[in-house]
């Protein structure tokens, strides 16, 4: 008798009624995560090429080009002296016949252009990398500029700001286009509490007449759309995770970005799926009891 | 205990109102019949003491509470207090009929060894604590009739309300209903029974009548 005697709370009953229907429960589940499933798709995206993109647009190489009259082994110890600056990570010499030979390689077969050139039109340089996420443009250039040495100090900064620019514009769309993701799994999650809530209306009408209280009847819904979506976001971040695995081939991306990188699962996805199918559940549950309760008997 | 004044309903689509000018008032521990033909707005009636529905016009009052100004939240205190036998007995089907009985406790937050004491005790005054464990789709439909009684009691309320409690039953069935409320209406509840049967009036000897006809009352003298 003690079973009998147990308290039926509001989760005892969310459980007990998505064993009841087994089918929907199913359904249910298996739509969430698909939907979840893109969400997550679409977020390792966005995290990742973010990642990818932060990467680029710091810590990148200095080119500080030396006037005509600087022998190499002068500018080799400018370039010994400058690694000890802060901020610095690598400076290396390179000599014009050192970068004209790097650009012949650049050029592969079309090298031969290079022939018709004559004499060497290249500078004798330095090149200077900066820690990763420091932008030298206010600190380290300016110092650089100033040395007797250096004729021009040619930085990727103008061309970086574009492309932040771009990825800030990009972020904004990437916000819209989650929001819309979002609202997807939203109503995904209210309309299967609806078609649950219509499933056993007239049990819920029974509880309406012998008195049970609206959060009585409604927050089981509620509980059986967050345990749903809970649900669907671990196996969304599983089959997420294999796909992932399965598609993250070690090929190289232009400008050094990996393929497996952006093709990895970062480990905020589940966390962040689980929270969005949870606000959904919860939103979803509560939109879809309210219309029905509303609908009832009552005023 | 109950008390209606110039009550009228309409039914959107309806010509002819369901109920038109009813006034009365029912004692407390009073034994009340609503008799009158198919039709006549029993059901209608009753409906509006349990906040099922509103009325068009007039006022609703049940113990203290006018149904018409109620709140969403004290509407379902109300009905607990307030047990309904419905015509249709409105049982979950797939749930047994301890669980069926046992809902109008917990809904009020019943539960542990009273609920199960008292489910039992109004099981075996209904005599059906034997089929406990059975699911409600699987009883007869006087067995059916006794759920719903069980289910009307079970919350000891102070008002009973009673649709037609007979309806489906043969006379043996009839009875042994009729006289389940006449020991609860003894034991100090109001009990209002809405009936079209004259057979059932004739059997409760001497309690009050009230004739529907037409969504209008006619007093017995
Ligand atoms: N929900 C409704 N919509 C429209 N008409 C209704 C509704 N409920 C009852 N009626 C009408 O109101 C009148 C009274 O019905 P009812 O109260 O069920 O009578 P009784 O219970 O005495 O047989 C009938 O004419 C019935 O058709
Ligand atoms: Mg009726």
């Amino acid at each position: 008798m003690s079973r009998r005697g147990a308290r039926q709370g509001a989760l005892y009953r969310a459980v007990r009624q998505m064993r009841e229907n087994p089918w929907l429960t199913s359904v249910a589940v298996s739509t969430l995560t698909v939907a979840l499933a893109i969400v997550g798709a679409y977020l390792t995206l966005v995290l990742n090429l973010d990642t990818a993109g932060r990467r680029l647009t710091t810590g990148a190489a200095l080119m500080v080009v030396l006037h005509d009259d600087v022998s190499p082994s002068d500018g080799a110890s400018l370039a010994r002296e400058i690694i000890h600056w802060p901020q610095v990570v690598r400076a290396r010499f390179v000599s014009r016949g050192e970068a004209l030979a790097r650009f012949r390689r650049q050029l592969g077969p079309h090298a031969g252009l290079l022939d018709g050139l004559g004499a060497n039109p290249l500078p004798n340089a330095v090149e200077v990398e900066l820690t990763p996420g420091i932008d030298g443009t206010e600190t380290v250039v300016p110092r650089l500029a100033k040395l007797v040495q250096v004729a021009e100090v040619v930085t990727s900064r103008p061309w970086l700001n574009r492309l932040e620019q771009a990825m800030t514009v990009m972020g904004r769309l990437a916000l819209a286009v989650g929001g819309l993701l979002f609202l997807g799994v939203v109503l995904l999650s209210t309309n299967t509490v609806r078609l649950a809530v219509y499933l056993r209306r007239d049990e819920l009408e029974i509880m309406d007449l012998v008195g049970a209280s609206t959060d009585y009847v409604r927050v089981p819904f509620v509980l059986e759309a967050l345990l749903q979506a809970l649900l669907a976001a671990g196996l969304a971040s599983l089959l997420l995770w294999a796909l992932l695995g399965l598609l993250g081939a070690p090929a190289e991306l232009p400008l050094g970005v990996r393929l497996s990188e952006i093709l990895r699962l970062p480990p905020q996805v589940p966390v962040v799926l689980a929270g969005v199918g949870a606000l959904a559940g919860v939103l979803g549950g509560m939109l879809g009891v309210g219309r029905v309760l509303r609908n009832q008997v009552r005023r | 205990m109950v008390r209606l004044h110039q009550v009228t309903k309409h039914f959107p689509g309806r010509a002819r109102p369901a109920l038109k000018d009813v006034s009365f008032r029912v004692a407390p521990r009073e034994f009340l019949f609503l008799n009158g033909p198919s039709g006549a707005g029993k059901t209608t009636l009753l409906r509006l003491l349990y906040g099922a529905d509103f009325p068009t016009s007039g006022t609703v009052t049940v113990g203290k509470a006018d149904l018409g100004r109620l709140s969403g939240r004290k509407l379902p205190r109300l009905r607990r207090r307030v047990g309904v036998i419905f015509q249709d007995f409105r049982l979950v089907p797939r749930r047994d009929v301890f669980e069926n009985v046992a809902l109008a406790l917990r809904v009020a937050g019943g539960r542990g060894k009273s609920l199960v004491e008292r489910v039992e005790k109004t099981l075996a005054m209904v005599e059906l604590l034997d089929k406990a464990d059975a699911r409600a789709d699987t009883l007869s439909g006087g067995e059916q009739q006794r759920v719903a009684v069980a289910r009307a009691l079970v919350g000891r309320p102070a008002l009973l309300l009673a649709d037609e409690p007979t309806g489906n039953l043969d006379p043996d069935n009839g009875r042994r209903v009729m006289q389940l409320l006449a020991d609860f209406h003894a034991r100090g509840a109001t009990v209002m029974v809405a009936t079209h049967d004259p057979g059932l009036l004739a059997q409760a000897g001497g309690a009050r009548v009230l004739h529907l006809r037409d969504g209008r009352l006619e007093e017995s003298p």
